[in-house]
C-alpha cells in the first residue's frame, strides 16, 4: 500500500491533535535551534575574544615568572624559541611586562606596561584593531603609547595628552619618562582597561633598561590544530620554559565554558522530554483509537512491519513538517542574530572572570548548529513512537477487531 | 455450479478452541472437523455463542486453535509464523465482516485495490481488475467515494470487492447481511451468488439470516462448538 498516502490522510483525521503535535515539535525545535545558535555563538565569541585579544592560545614564560612576576625573570633568548615556532607554522610574539605608576597633570594610577613587537604582535593579537580613539603603536613614534579606556578616564587624559610613567628599572634605578597618548583602546578586559599601557619594545627596553630577553611569548596555533597537540608541540620546542594553554591560565573560565555546554545538554533533555511525552501521548491515542482498523489491516494481509511502518510514517511526516517549519522560521531569526546580534552592554557586564568579551551577542549561524538539535529531536521521536508502533504491529487481529 | 474438487480448500481437523474467562474456561469449539471444497456456497448457522465466528476466525488464520489442525489449500496454518500467516490471509483468504471494516481514509477503489497492491500486482492490470470487480458488485462510478460517503449496502459491496479482488481460495463472510436492510441484503446475496456461479468463488457464511440459509447450497449447523447437522441443499 502507499504508506505515505495512508499515513498522510490518517494524520488529518484528527486535525487538531496532529496540528498540536506539529506545533509543539516546531516550537521546541525552534527554541533549541535559537538557543543552540546563541549559546554556541556566545561561547565561541568568548573563547575567540580571550584568545585573540590578549592571551593567545598558548603562552611561554620563564620558569617561576607566573608564580612571582619580576622584571628580572626573563626568557633570556626569545629568538631561540620564536624561530623554531615560526618554522613549525605557529605565530608567536614576545612581550615585555612590568608594573609601575602612570600620572597625568590631574591624577595618577597603577599601570602595567606591555612592550610589544608591533609587527609580530599583530599576528597573535587583535588588540591593534581595538583602538577606539587615535591609532595603534608605531615603531617610528617611540614616545607614543596606547592606553586602556579605564586608565584614560582615571588619568583624565585624551589623545595627544602627556603621561608620566614611573617604575623600577631592571638595573634597580628609577625608570621614568614622559609619553604621549597616541591611542585609547576599546574595552578589551578589566586589567587592560584599568591599567594597560602598550608601548613599542625599543621604548620599553630604553625605559626599563632591559637590553635583551622577554617575559612572555604569546603563541597562536595554526588554524584547525588541536590545542592540546599544539601545546605538546610548543612545549617540546620551548623546553625547558614553562608553556601553558589559555585553559591552564584561566581554568575557571575554561570550566565555565564547558559547564555552559553541559547546561545546553540539560536544556535539550528537559525540552525534548516534554516533546517526547507529548508525542507518545498523541501517538498512543492515535493507535488506540484505530485498534480495530489495525486489526482489519492485519486480517487482510498487512504484516506487522507494514502496520509498524504506517505508524512510523505518520510520525515521520509530523516530524518532517516540524523540522521544515522550525528550520525555515529559524533562518531569518538566526541570520539577524548572527549579523546584527543583541547588544547586552546595557543588560549585563561584558566581563567574565576578568576576561572581557564583545558586548554584541551574536549567534553562530552554521549548518552545524542545526545538526544536533534536529538529530536529537529525531532520536526522541523514534524513542517516543516505538511503543505505540510496536503495539500496533504485534496486535492480534481478532482481539483488535473485537476492541471497542 | 462447479464440479466438486476432491482437494478441500479449507479443512479443520479435530479443532478445539478454549477461551479463558477469568477463573473458568469456555469451550467455543469442541473437536470439530469439516472440509470445504472449492466452489462451495456454504452457510454455518447456529445459536448465538455456538462458535460460528470462532470457527471462521480459525479458518481465516486470524486465531489459533487450542488443539487440532486447520489447513488452507492443504497448507497447515499451525506450522506458519506471523509473516507467513499474513501472506496466507493476503493471498488465499478474503474477509467480509458484519461491520464492513473498510479503511476509512481510502476510497472504494483504493479499499478494493489494497490487497492487490500488497501483492505487488502491476498497476495497469490492478486498475483493470478493480474496475471490473467494482462493476461486478454494482459500484461503477462510485470508486472515488470514501466509506463515509457510501450507504451500508454499498460499503458491504466494497468489502466484497476487496475480499474477492485477489481471487482467494475462500471468502469468509461473518454475518454479512446483519447490518443492512432486506433489500440490500438480497442485493448482496445476489452478488455473492453470482460471483460463486460465474467466477467459482468459494463462500463460507456465518449467519442467522434465513435469506442466506435459503440461498446456501450447504448448511452446517453448529451447537455448543460441535457440528450438529451438515446437509447439502439441492
Amino acid at each position: 500500500m502507499e504508506v505515505f498516502k495512508m499515513a498522510w490522510r490518517n494524520l488529518w483525521r484528527s486535525r487538531r491533535r496532529s496540528l498540536t503535535t506539529i506545533v509543539a515539535m516546531t516550537f521546541a525545535l525552534l527554541v533549541m535551534l535559537l538557543l543552540s545558535g546563541l549559546i554556541e555563538g556566545m561561547l565561541r565569541t568568548l573563547e575567540q575574544d580571550i584568545v585573540e585579544l590578549e592571551v593567545g592560545d598558548i603562552q611561554i614564560f620563564a620558569d617561576d615568572y607566573r608564580k612571582k612576576p619580576s622584571i628580572h625573570t626573563r626568557i633570556l633568548d626569545p629568538e631561540s624559541v620564536l624561530v623554531p615556532l615560526d618554522a613549525a607554522g605557529f605565530s608567536a610574539s614576545a612581550r615585555l611586562l612590568a608594573f609601575g605608576l602612570a600620572a597625568s597633570d590631574e591624577s595618577s594610577a597603577g599601570a602595567s606596561f606591555r612592550g610589544v613587537d608591533v609587527e609580530r604582535d599583530a599576528r597573535v593579537s587583535r588588540v591593534h584593531r581595538e583602538v577606539g580613539e587615535g591609532s595603534w603603536l608605531d615603531e617610528n613614534d617611540p614616545k607614543g603609547v596606547v592606553i586602556g579606556k579605564g586608565l584614560a578616564r582615571s588619568l583624565s587624559v585624551g589623545l595627544s595628552d602627556e603621561i608620566l610613567v614611573l617604575s623600577q628599572a631592571a638595573d634597580d634605578t628609577m625608570a621614568y619618562e614622559l609619553y604621549r597618548v597616541r591611542g585609547i583602546l576599546h574595552s578589551v578586559g578589566g586589567a587592560v582597561d584599568r591599567s594597560g599601557i602598550f608601548m613599542t619594545q625599543p621604548s620599553f627596553r630604553e625605559l626599563m633598561v632591559l637590553p635583551e630577553g622577554a617575559h612572555q611569548i604569546i603563541v597562536r596555533r595554526p588554524q584547525g590544530a588541536d590545542l592540546l597537540v599544539a601545546h605538546e608541540q610548543v612545549a617540546s620546542l620551548a623546553s625547558p620554559l614553562e608553556v601553558k594553554t589559555w585553559k591552564m591560565i584561566f581554568p575557571t573560565l575554561s570550566s565555565y565554558l564547558a559547564s555552559a555546554r553541559s547546561m545546553m545538554s540539560i536544556l535539550y533533555l528537559i525540552i525534548y522530554s516534554a516533546v517526547g511525552i507529548l508525542l507518545l501521548n498523541s501517538m498512543l491515542m492515535a493507535v488506540f483509537e484505530r485498534i480495530q482498523e489495525f486489526g482489519v489491516l492485519k486480517a487482510i494481509g498487512v504484516g506487522p512491519f507494514g502496520v509498524m511502518g504506517l505508524v512510523l510514517m505518520e510520525t515521520a511526516i509530523q516530524t518532517g513538517i516540524s523540522v521544515a517549519c522550525a528550520t525555515l522560521l529559524s533562518l531569518p531569526i538566526l541570520f539577524f542574530l548572527s549579523t546584527t546580534g543583541i547588544n547586552i552592554a546595557a543588560l549585563a557586564s561584558v566581563e567574565i572572570m576578568g576576561a572581557s568579551f564583545n558586548p554584541i551577542w551574536r549567534a553562530l549561524f552554521t549548518p552545524g548548529i542545526f545538526v544536533v538539535p534536529i538529530l536529537l529531536l529525531v532520536v526522541i521521536v523514534v524513542l517516543a513512537v516505538l511503543y505505540p508502533a510496536l503495539k500496533a504491529a504485534w496486535i492480534q487481529p481478532v482481539a483488535a477487531m473485537e476492541h471497542h | 455450479m462447479h464440479a466438486r474438487n476432491p482437494t478441500p480448500c479449507v479443512e479443520t481437523l479435530n479443532i478445539t478452541k478454549i477461551y479463558s474467562q477469568g477463573s473458568h474456561e469456555v469451550r467455543a469449539l469442541d473437536d470439530l472437523s469439516l472440509s470445504i471444497h472449492p466452489g462451495e456456497f456454504t452457510a454455518i448457522c447456529g445459536p448465538s455463542g455456538s462458535g460460528k465466528t470462532t470457527l471462521l476466525n480459525l479458518m481465516g488464520a486470524l486465531d489459533k486453535p487450542t488443539s487440532g489442525r486447520v489447513l488452507i489449500d492443504g497448507q497447515e496454518l499451525g506450522e506458519l509464523g506471523r509473516r507467513e500467516l499474513s501472506r496466507i490471509r493476503r493471498d488465499r483468504i478474503g474477509f467480509v465482516f458484519q461491520a464492513y471494516n473498510l479503511i476509512p481514509v481510502l476510497t472504494a477503489f483504493e479499499n478494493a485495490e489494497m490487497v492487490l497492491r500488497l501483492q505487488g500486482t502491476d498497476p495497469h492490470k490492478r486498475r483493470e481488475q478493480v474496475l471490473q470487480i467494482l462493476s461486478d458488485v454494482g459500484l461503477e462510478g462510485l470508486g472515488d467515494r470514501r466509506p463515509d460517503q457510501l450507504s451500508g449496502g454499498q460499503q458491504q459491496r466494497v468489502a466484497i470487492a476487496r475480499a474477492i479482488a485477489s481471487n482467494p481460495a475462500v471468502v469468509l463472510a461473518d454475518e454479512p447481511t446483519a447490518n443492512v436492510d432486506s433489500e440490500n441484503a438480497d442485493r448482496l446475496l445476489e452478488i455473492m451468488e453470482k460471483l460463486n456461479r460465474d467466477r467459482g468463488e468459494t463462500f463460507i457464511f456465518s449467519t442467522h439470516d434465513p435469506r442466506v440459509l435459503e440461498r446456501a447450497r450447504r448448511i452446517i449447523r453448529i451447537v455448543d462448538g460441535r457440528v450438529d447437522d451438515d446437509r447439502t441443499v439441492s
